[in-house]
């Protein structure tokens, strides 16, 4: 999974950013792209001592003076969901008889993987690895 | 950089820039070194007191923060009585 | 990257890295890419008694940036070939 997949994924969720010198910011993410740059919403900032504190409606962080970002444990899941419903979708654009988004809803067999698209089965049409 | 390739879903150990040492399963990395840890854990050494280990769950460490990056082997870690090793902590980056 | 071409030639090589953090860190060269990012096998850490924290750790990925000094086996490197090599890309920089 690419840090850039998870950080897309945490948009309007809760983190923590520290920066190189030690700053941090704590609020929910809105937007980011492809430097890490990102923009938080109702942010509280510490100094590098942790001794003050200042509240923030909004602010933008350059992507370069990060040191890591925090994020919810449940965000993990939630991508790998997604990354498995992206590769079945991609699958079932490329094999015959399905068509658009509905397809397979309640069906018995969902949720597992493989099995599905019979003719598309090897190498092709698996997402990227990692 | 196809050599953090063989580091997915091991236990790994980063040291970062600051000095600071950090254990966790890695899930994903990119082309610039920007590292995702699950389960992570901070590891605070000092010299009067045992090995402190601090939760941090899903963390997403930038690349150019990145000193090491080592496989963890199991057995050998979870041998290791952390509360009984005192040491220094590794120093930060000096140019 | 004639550099990157000598770290090559070493694979499977003993080596010791010295770190901008002082650590040193010895080991068999596995890998080495563009950034002169460094894959060590089979490593042992100067000082173990001061530096118990990579106790755990068999192999490592380490950085190209934090990299202060890089000793090689003397015997596995060609320094007249090197010398050659270093005035040739210097003249072919200078004639671009």
């Amino acid at each position: 999974m690419l840090p850039l997949s998870l950080l897309n994924a945490a948009q309007n969720k809760p983190m923590l950013v520290e920066l190189k010198n030690g700053e941090t910011f704590n609020g929910h993410l809105v937007n980011c792209d492809n430097f890490m740059n990102i923009t938080l919403r109702e942010v509280y900032q510490t100094n590098t001592e942790g001794d003050r504190f200042w509240k923030l409606k909004e602010c933008y962080i350059r992507g370069s003076t990060i040191k890591y970002l925090r994020v919810p444990d449940t965000l993990l899941d939630a991508v790998k969901e997604e990354q498995n419903r992206a590769r079945d979708a991609g699958r079932g654009a490329r094999g015959a008889f399905v068509s658009g988004g509905n397809r397979g809803r309640g069906a018995p067999s969902r949720g597992g993987r493989g099995g599905r698209g019979g003719p598309m089965r090897g190498g092709r049409g698996r997402g990227r690895g990692a | 950089m196809s050599s953090l390739q063989g580091y997915v879903d091991r236990r790994v150990l980063l040291i970062l820039q600051d000095g600071r040492v950090i254990v966790g399963v890695m899930v994903g990395f990119d082309q610039r070194s920007n590292v995702v840890l699950s389960d992570s854990k901070e590891r605070i050494y000092s010299i009067d007191a045992g090995v402190e280990e601090i939760p941090l769950g899903l963390y997403l460490v930038k690349g150019d923060m990145i000193v090491l990056i080592g496989e963890l082997d199991d057995a050998v870690d979870t041998a290791v009585d952390l509360g009984t090793i005192h040491a220094e902590p590794i120093p930060p980056i000096r140019y | 990257m004639l550099i990157f071409s000598v770290f090559k030639t070493l694979t499977d090589q003993q080596v010791t890295v010295e770190l901008k953090n002082d650590l040193s860190i010895t080991g068999v060269l596995k890998s080495v890419d563009q950034f002169l990012n460094i894959r060590l096998d089979s490593i042992k850490v100067l000082d173990e008694a001061r530096h118990p924290h990579m106790m755990a750790v068999k192999n490592c990925f380490i950085r190209g940036s934090v990299v202060r000094y890089v000793q090689l086996p003397s015997e596995h490197v060609d320094t007249q070939l090197l010398e050659d090599a270093t005035r040739r890309e210097s003249l072919a920089a200078v004639k671009r």
